[in-house]
């Protein structure tokens, strides 16, 4: 992966939002708006939604930054790990008032300006993918399913007709698969 | 469940996919495995790497400043773990002087206090007598209680593992921002509320659940929180075309028909 230009850590960002920078808000924003909105837009299906749940996300941000511990893990999945469970949360209150938007084309989505940063997710996401393309397809698409559309086991096993224990099995072994492939390469990735 | 059996339900709860009964389960158990937290947080990143798989996306152009705007009106971030100074309950003892007392007066002195504190001794074992059956009451109390509330506690797990059971989740106001609550309901609308981090009430006081159907607000139950900030009520969602959404206000411990009090939780909706 090419070497990225000095730039101010997202712990110290993270550390300046606590001091109520805003500038440092503005700057994780614009470093993390693509994939987060992209992982919001696949979940949601609506452009419309996923910008109301990026603007909680990151004012939850703006809220809970003092309260970030680095020792825990990186910036990047806690607030991948915030957008995904809000976005789930929406799309559980969605589906409830029968509300569901017909999924979205995928030339429907804003494409990507800037040259850089279609470089940077372009370089992570062929990465991942390929990884994924590596996992069982059986084991790959009950992954999908829970990270996506917030499929508990049980759900996953009723959608596609088969057996809870043979659905618990393939989740495992797909996140084992996967962590194998990627695990050394979490540090670049994240 | 052994050990072994909670660690490889990890991978899983990375992905939020566990059935709820093992999702409380492994819950419980990270609150109390430091090994397992740490295997939880490098599951999580690997969770998070499937965000790359969903590809990416430009959000409009004004939305940074709809952020940094909502940022202005919001509530500056608190400091970690909100700690601030708090007041010692720790009173010094006043320093003893000497004074040029003879042995003789020294023995008279010891005698006297050695009569005063025997009477002392007396009336505070009278004193813990009493205190001890007041003591047997209240546990009495506290037990019958406990026992009521693992009942309800019961109810509200058969409600949140039925299949096909909702949820929805409320976040703090202003007035309560590290509150939070989840409302998971069947498809009979039979509902159960659990709030974290909920304020104490005052006296005279508690909290009212209300369901927010086209607009209108139908008032729901009474509930009011534990030391912690715990709190839950089961209710019914009323019959009604259209969504629901929910909110917690601070209300008369009676209860009302119409919210006259601040909004502590609330639903997106």
């Amino acid at each position: 992966m090419r070497a990225e230009p000095a730039q101010t850590s997202d712990n110290e960002l993270l550390k300046a939002i606590a001091r109520s920078d805003e500038s440092a808000l503005g700057s994780l924003y614009d470093r993390y708006r693509v994939i987060l909105f992209g992982l919001l837009v696949r979940i949601l299906n609506s452009r419309e939604e996923a910008e109301d749940v990026l603007q909680e996300v990151f004012i939850q941000v703006w809220r809970r930054a003092a309260h970030f511990d680095e020792s825990r893990g990186r910036a990047f999945t806690w607030l991948v790990t915030v957008a995904r469970s809000r976005a789930i949360d929406r799309l559980r209150v969605l589906a409830a008032r029968g509300r569901l938007t017909e999924a979205a084309k995928r030339d429907e989505w804003a494409s990507v300006s800037d040259a850089d940063t279609d470089a940077f997710y372009a370089e992570r996401s062929e990465i991942v993918r390929r990884a994924l393309q590596e996992i069982p397809e059986e084991q790959r698409v009950t992954l999908r399913l829970a990270y996506f559309e917030g499929l508990t086991q049980s759900e996953i096993a009723a959608r596609l007709g088969t057996p809870l224990g043979t659905v618990k099995t393939r989740m495992r072994a797909g996140m084992v698969k996967l962590r194998e492939l990627l695990g050394h390469q979490v540090r670049n990735l994240l | 469940m052994v050990h072994q059996e909670y660690k490889e339900l990890l991978s899983v709860h990375a992905l939020t996919a566990l059935d709820p009964g093992d999702a409380r389960m492994l819950t419980a158990h990270l609150e109390h495995c430091s090994e397992c937290r740490s295997a939880m947080d490098q599951w999580e990143e690997t969770a998070a790497l499937l965000a790359f798989d969903a590809g990416a996306a430009e959000p409009s152009r004004h939305l940074r400043e709809r952020i940094l705007q909502a940022a202005r009106n919001a509530p500056a971030s608190s400091q970690a773990g909100g700690q601030t100074a708090e007041a010692t309950n720790v009173i010094p003892m006043p320093v003893r002087r000497s004074h040029g007392f003879s042995m003789q007066s020294w023995a008279a002195i010891a005698a006297v206090f050695a009569f005063g504190a025997f009477v002392i001794s007396l009336l505070v074992l009278w004193s813990q007598h009493n205190a001890s059956k007041q003591e047997l009451a209240l546990l009495s109390m506290q037990v019958k209680d406990a026992q009521q509330q693992l009942a309800r506690q019961r109810e509200a797990i058969e409600i949140v593992t039925t299949p096909g059971t909702q949820s929805v989740e409320l976040e703090g106001t202003e007035v309560a921002p590290e509150a939070h609550a989840t409302v998971a309901y069947d498809r009979s609308g039979r509902a159960v509320l659990l709030a974290n981090n909920l304020p104490p009430t005052p006296e005279g006081q508690a909290y009212q659940l209300w369901f927010v159907v086209s607009g209108k607000l139908i008032p729901g139950k009474i509930f009011s929180p534990d030391a912690s900030g715990h709190g839950s009520v089961e209710d019914q969602i009323p019959a009604a075309r259209g969504s629901t959404g929910f909110a917690v206000t601070l209300e008369p411990e009676a209860g009302v028909v119409a919210p006259t009090g601040q909004i502590y939780l609330r639903s997106g909706s």
